[in-house]
């Protein structure tokens, strides 16, 4: 079936925010307007404007210097992500660590795992590599897939739009969450990873395409696209030289606001035994490892958590923003 | 209108087929053999077979295949003889770790996970919508940005992080909820309620503040209709044009989306209720994935694909109905 | 545990129940009478566990916590001793008035029944409904569960049990107090068998098809009330059985209350609390972190520490390099270092370093350690000497198999660490529980190594416990036991003469020495007997926890009224 681009369409993107692995999305920026150049630089100043906006960013960029810097930071702290430290744990009490809040002090930053003594600052900074590689993989493939089925779809129309209509209400309807712990559980362990990013995009991109989809239809019918076609431009032409550059700040957007979901998806994933293989560290998987020792030792799912939550936070704050500055014409 | 419907009617049909299908296909090929698991310590090759044969995966694919579709519609019959056991229409098989009944197992769930369901929803619908509306009242000022600000919050923190430090928090730190413990609503309500306090909670948060951004993005856009400010104009009273003309269209919408949102809330509780220890269908779907208990998954799977393809047919079609801005594409 | 968890492989990663059901004769660390008070007639004592049980069905459910379970709603010939009996692994009477008689040629064993049985409907339990019962094990879709029956007593090829085939031709009854086992071939510990739960009486013609997926027909102190599977099942006196008839069932509480699908830590929790009903609850075994939190007067009171049934090992394939070399094999024993591998699995309260097959509980244990090194932390230089010897002293690289689950990965991490220091690299290779047990149970999938656990069918005997580990005969192609794949003519005689002792006291001394003879050819690695602790509620009484099977029937609460 093929609805006009109506409100439907974008609030039932925003309804499936139950999917953890889609993004809620926004009512993005409806026919966003050409943009020139001069503009694109208000924006960005109006957001170095913004504190909020600004702290999120650097939040993200921490976290990102501390993932690639991993291996030095390590080196550093003295202790690395897979090293036991039988001395920090208490073999009389089930390996509890020892000393306040977790065993943080100056040889462990953060404190440590209980039972083996692995460094959880260690961890953490190992960890943030595997979140933030999933989570921009997935983003980018997700981002890939959705741009180009949702312009085919919208501007070719007809029985290819039909097929692609049709996948993607498949996969919407599909319970996706337990679909990927059924998937993930059943396939090999080998290649986790590229596992999770293939299997989190299949279900992530139909939310892109359908408003990609939705925007196309609409620009197609505009002047300029008639006018293009009238001096003889091909489709290709078309659709890359008039269309897309009509759609980037919906894909910028909208891709923002995916990465979150995707982090998230990756951590839940994880922590429900699914996800990165162990001796991997993810954030998602220490708060797993950390369920039976909550009462105990809170400071083990404490830091995970923390540092989960800002991350998933700064990307969502980062998001709104941008559709805010983008969607409202604002600059 | 009719046509509408009927295509409609058609195209989730083909959908569920595909999901099932699908489902099917993922099990076939990728997962392990279900017989030598079940056959355990002790085992031989014999036993295995004879699992096999016992559990109908011996059969192809194909034969496999549709022996599922016809039991979903009019039951089918497993083993022969003596042992044979009538599986009736919806059958969605027997469990490969303890031999009941699918369709049995998921109604026997279906209590606990309909009270989370529906606890949450009435959290997440109240709060969303007051939130939104106190927004949209005050947009622009402290409030606003201080419910904006919580909205953020509550999108971003992930279930299981947020179950765990309300655990931690209002049970082991400050004791003010007493441990989980099986009890009937009829036992002792008190009681049973504060068992569900916090899975309702945990699973309301993220939906809440999505409810609260569409309230507001909603109510503000109304207000600023044409129709709003002629009847203010007009000099009806601010409560008049509230009732009538700004909160009704701004919040049709909301109700449909809710229709769709908890029609997909099957998934949403899969951590929470594993997470609290709740057994409902999602804490059985957990369960039979770490037990490889394929006709449990698919059943699970097939009964939230429904849902969801039911809530989205629902929402389209109230929609229709409802607003007449919406027209139905002569394609469909 | 770890293996018999195989057919409910999932409840094991959250284990609780299991666990339950793995625990042992405490009585040393806890006196006589396990946790305090005396119990008294009356009142529902609670159960708070993980997982399911497998089946309410004895045919179909064999496992440690499936097995305490049937002890409450079931009977047979024989059984496992009460909980506080001096020897709790030994065999004694149940139904039968004495232990089996065996023929001179050791093929037939005779049991008589005692007067007075009857089901929870009233009908009495004669020889008729025993053998009925017991055929049941043959039929092809519901006899998945024990098969010492199938393997011990003698029945044609084709014979599928009383609902496809009719009477069992193997057993007689010549009259209704009276039954006879012909068997394949002689087996001294065939009261073990009639103990398993299986061999339980039914009344003929019932349980075809899914009738004891839901319902039981009980034979023991207790029936089912209600069941909800995954949740609760609560079980109720069965008027009909006679205290008078059973010397080891004390049945105390008026009922039974099974609270399942709770989360471990979330168990822990409440037991810790010991709100409302919790007082009269029990559970499989504490997690490590509660461990912690059980250092007051008052809990330290309430713990009971319980010895392991079983061993957690390395088995390493035998048939390719490196191991195939024995020396190599030697030098993994030397260089693992189990003080490590004790803290991982939550350290010494949880784990106690392995160096021996035969755990110490299981009877016919013997204490040696033919590689020993300081405070059990491993040995590098003697195995760095060893690999030496055999022109390895560069090291090597081998793939290790486990479950993902962990503590399961926290010891391999620990070997991984260990072997590090003598240059060989050990690859994980993380398998999620669902497939683990099929992928090393099948050689030709599982890698160099793997780390799994072994607990013997019954624990008054060692007959269960090494042969299948190290006897050549049972390779097989899928459900492999042998997973180092060690064919040993040596070793394959010395099992087939010890196991045609027919003093079970002097084979159980020749299983000891076995073990021995066994370890020098170093198959594999043993690394930790993992005993437990349990936490029941302060007003339970007379819990003896035992990691192999809890007996639930000895139990009862000190004040029935509280809670």
């Amino acid at each position: 079936m093929s609805f006009t681009p109506t409100e439907l369409e974008v609030e039932g993107a925003a309804g499936g925010g139950t999917v953890p692995g889609a993004p809620a999305s926004p009512p993005a920026g409806r026919g966003a307007p050409d943009r020139p150049a001069t503009e694109w630089r208000g924006v960005s100043r109006a957001f170095l404007r913004d504190r909020a906006a600004v702290a999120c960013g650097v939040y993200i960029v921490l976290i990102i210097l501390m993932a690639v810097a991993a291996p030095l930071l390590v080196k550093i702290s003295g202790y690395g992500p897979l090293e036991f430290d039988q001395d920090a744990v208490d073999p009389n009490l089930g390996g509890i660590p020892l000393g306040a809040a977790g065993g943080m002090g100056a040889d462990h930053w953060f404190g440590v795992e209980p039972g083996n003594g692995r460094d959880i600052f260690a961890r953490i900074v190992y960890g943030a590599r595997v979140s933030m590689l999933i989570a921009i993989s997935a983003t980018l493939l997700t981002t890939f897939l959705g741009v180009v089925f949702g312009l085919v779809a919208g501007y070719f129309g007809g029985r290819v739009d039909m097929v692609v209509s049709r996948v993607m209400e498949f996969l919407m309807a599909f319970p996706a969450l337990i679909f990927m712990i059924a998937v993930l559980s059943a396939l090999p362990a080998e290649n986790r990873q590229f596992l999770l990013v293939l299997v989190i995009s299949f279900f992530g991109w139909p939310y892109l395409a359908r408003i990609v989809r939705g925007q196309t239809m609409s620009l197609k019918e505009r002047e300029f696209v008639e006018a293009a076609k009238a001096s003889g431009a091909t489709s290709a032409q078309i659709i890359f030289k008039e269309i897309l550059p009509n759609l980037a700040s919906t894909i910028i957007v909208m891709t923002t606001l995916a990465v979150p979901g995707y982090v998230g998806t990756e951590a839940g994933l994880s922590f429900l035994g699914v996800g990165v293989v162990p001796p991997t560290p993810s954030w998602g998987q220490m708060i797993a490892s950390s369920v039976p020792w909550y009462a105990v030792d809170p400071a083990y799912f404490l830091i995970p958590g923390a540092f989960l939550f800002l991350l998933v936070l700064s990307f969502t704050v980062l998001g709104d923003r941008i559709r805010r500055l983008l969607g409202e014409g604002a600059a | 209108m009719i046509r509408f419907v009927a295509n409609r009617l058609l195209g989730m049909l083909v959908v569920l087929f595909l999901v099932c299908l699908f489902t099917f296909v993922i099990f076939f090929v990728l997962s392990p053999d279900p017989a030598v698991q079940i056959c355990g310590k002790n085992c031989t090759p014999e036993a295995i077979d004879q699992i096999r044969a016992n559990l109908g995966i011996d059969q192809p694919f194909w034969t496999q295949f549709w022996t599922f579709l016809t039991g979903l519609f009019a039951g089918r019959t497993y083993g022969t003889g003596p042992n044979a056991i009538d599986c009736a229409a919806p059958c969605l098989g027997y469990s490969f770790q303890s031999s009941q009944a699918v369709t049995d197992m998921i109604v026997q769930r279906l209590p606990v996970s309909a009270t989370v369901a529906v606890g949450a929803a009435v959290l997440w619908l109240l709060a969303g919508v007051a939130g939104g509306l106190l927004s949209a009242v005050r947009e622009g000022r402290f409030a606003d940005r201080f419910i904006a600000g919580l909205t953020l919050t509550g999108m971003s923190i992930p279930n299981y992080v947020l179950a765990l430090s309300l655990q931690f928090l209002l049970v082991v730190t400050l004791g003010w909820l007493p441990f989980p413990q099986a009890v009937a609503f009829s036992d002792d309500p008190v009681r049973w309620f504060q068992n569900f306090l916090m899975p309702w909670i945990v699973l309301a948060v993220g939906m809440a503040a999505v409810y609260t951004r569409l309230t507001r993005a909603n109510v503000i856009e109304t207000l600023q209709e044409n129709y709003v400010r002629t009847a203010r104009a007009k000099g009806l009273s601010p409560g008049l044009v509230w009732r009538r003309h700004a909160l009704r269209p701004a919040l049709t919408p909301i109700v449909t989306i809710f229709g769709m949102d908890f029609a997909g809330l099957l998934g949403g509780a899969l951590i929470t209720e594993t997470v609290f220890g709740l057994n409902g269908i999602g804490k059985m779907a957990a369960d039979s994935i770490t037990k490889n208990d394929q006709p449990v998954i698919m059943g699970v799977t097939l009964l939230a694909a429904f849902l969801v393809v039911v809530g989205n047919m629902v929402v389209d079609l109230l929609y229709t109905a409802i607003d007449p801005r919406v027209r139905v594409g002569s394609s469909a | 545990m770890i293996r018999k968890a195989t057919r409910a492989a999932a409840a094991l990663a959250a284990a609780a129940l299991l666990l339950t059901a793995c625990s042992g004769g405490g009585q040393e660390a806890a006196g006589g009478d396990g946790s305090g008070g005396t119990p008294q007639t009356g009142g529902t004592v609670h159960m708070l566990q993980n997982a399911d049980f497998s089946y309410l069905d004895p045919a179909r459910g064999w496992d440690g916590g499936v097995n305490a379970f049937y002890r409450l709603i079931y009977r047979g010939l024989t059984m496992q001793a009460a909980g506080d009996a001096e020897d709790p692994n030994a065999v004694v009477p149940d139904m039968a008035e004495g232990l089996g008689t065996p023929s001179p040629d050791g093929l037939t064993w005779t049991y008589t029944l005692k007067e007075g049985l009857k089901f929870d409907n009233g009908d009495p339990i004669t020889s008729t409904e025993l053998e009925f019962g017991i055929s049941r094990a043959w039929d092809p879709e519901i006899g998945i569960g024990s098969p010492w029956l199938k393997n011990t007593v003698e029945a044609p090829a084709d014979y599928k049990g009383p609902y496809q085939t009719g009477d069992h031709p193997g057993i007689e009854t010549p009259d209704a107090q009276t039954i006879v086992f012909h068997l394949k071939a002689p087996f001294p510990e065939f009261d073990n068998v009639v103990s398993q739960v299986n061999a339980v009486p039914f009344p003929v013609g019932t349980g075809a098809g899914d009738e004891f997926i839901k319902d039981v027909i009980a034979s023991g102190p207790y029936t089912l009330d209600s069941y909800t599977p995954g949740s609760s099942i609560k079980l109720v006196r069965n008027e009909h059985w006679d205290a008078a008839t059973d010397e080891v069932r004390k049945a105390y509480p008026d009922a039974w209350e099974f609270e399942i699908g709770l989360e471990g830590a979330t168990i822990d929790e409440r037991l810790l609390a010991g709100q409302g009903t919790d007082v009269n609850a029990i559970a499989g075994k504490i997690q490590p972190a509660t461990l912690a939190r059980i250092q007051s007067p008052e809990l330290q009171e309430r713990a009971i520490s319980a010895e392991a049934y079983c061993v957690t090992y390395m088995g390493m394939d035998t048939t390719q390099a490196p191991f195939d070399k024995v020396e190599v094999r030697q030098a993994m024993n030397y260089a693992v270092d189990r003080t490590s591998l004790q803290t991982a699995s939550g350290g010494n309260q949880l784990a106690l370093p392995a160096t021996t097959i035969i755990p110490n509980a299981v009877n016919g244990h013997k204490d040696f350690d033919l590689y020993p090194s300081e405070g059990d932390s491993g040995d590098p230089a003697k195995a760095q000497e060893l690999l030496e010897s055999v022109g390895l002293g560069d090291g090597f690289s081998f793939t290790l198999d486990i479950r993902s689950n962990p503590i399961m990965q926290a010891q391999a991490e620990s070997i991984q660490q260990a072997l590090a220091k003598i240059n060989v690299d050990v690859q994980l290779n993380v398998i999620d529980t669902s497939t683990f047990y099929e992928t090393i149970g099948t050689p030709s999938q599982m890698h160099d190594a793997a780390i799994t656990g072994w607990c013997p069918d019954w624990a008054s005997s060692s007959s269960t416990m090494v042969p299948p580990l190290v006897d050549g005969r049972v390779i097989t192609e899928k459900g492999n036991t042998n997973i180092a794949q060690i064919n040993d003519p040596g070793i394959n005689a010395r099992i087939d003469e010890i196991r045609a002792m027919t003093d079970l006291d002097a084979a159980n001394v020749e299983w000891g020495e076995f073990d021995e003879e066994v370890m020098a050819l170093a198959p594999l690695v043993p690394l930790l007997q993992e005993p437990s602790v349990f936490l029941p509620g302060e007003n339970i009484a007379g819990y003896i926890p035992n990691t192999s099977m809890t007996d639930l029937t000895i139990i009862g609460l000190s004040d029935p009224s509280a809670g």
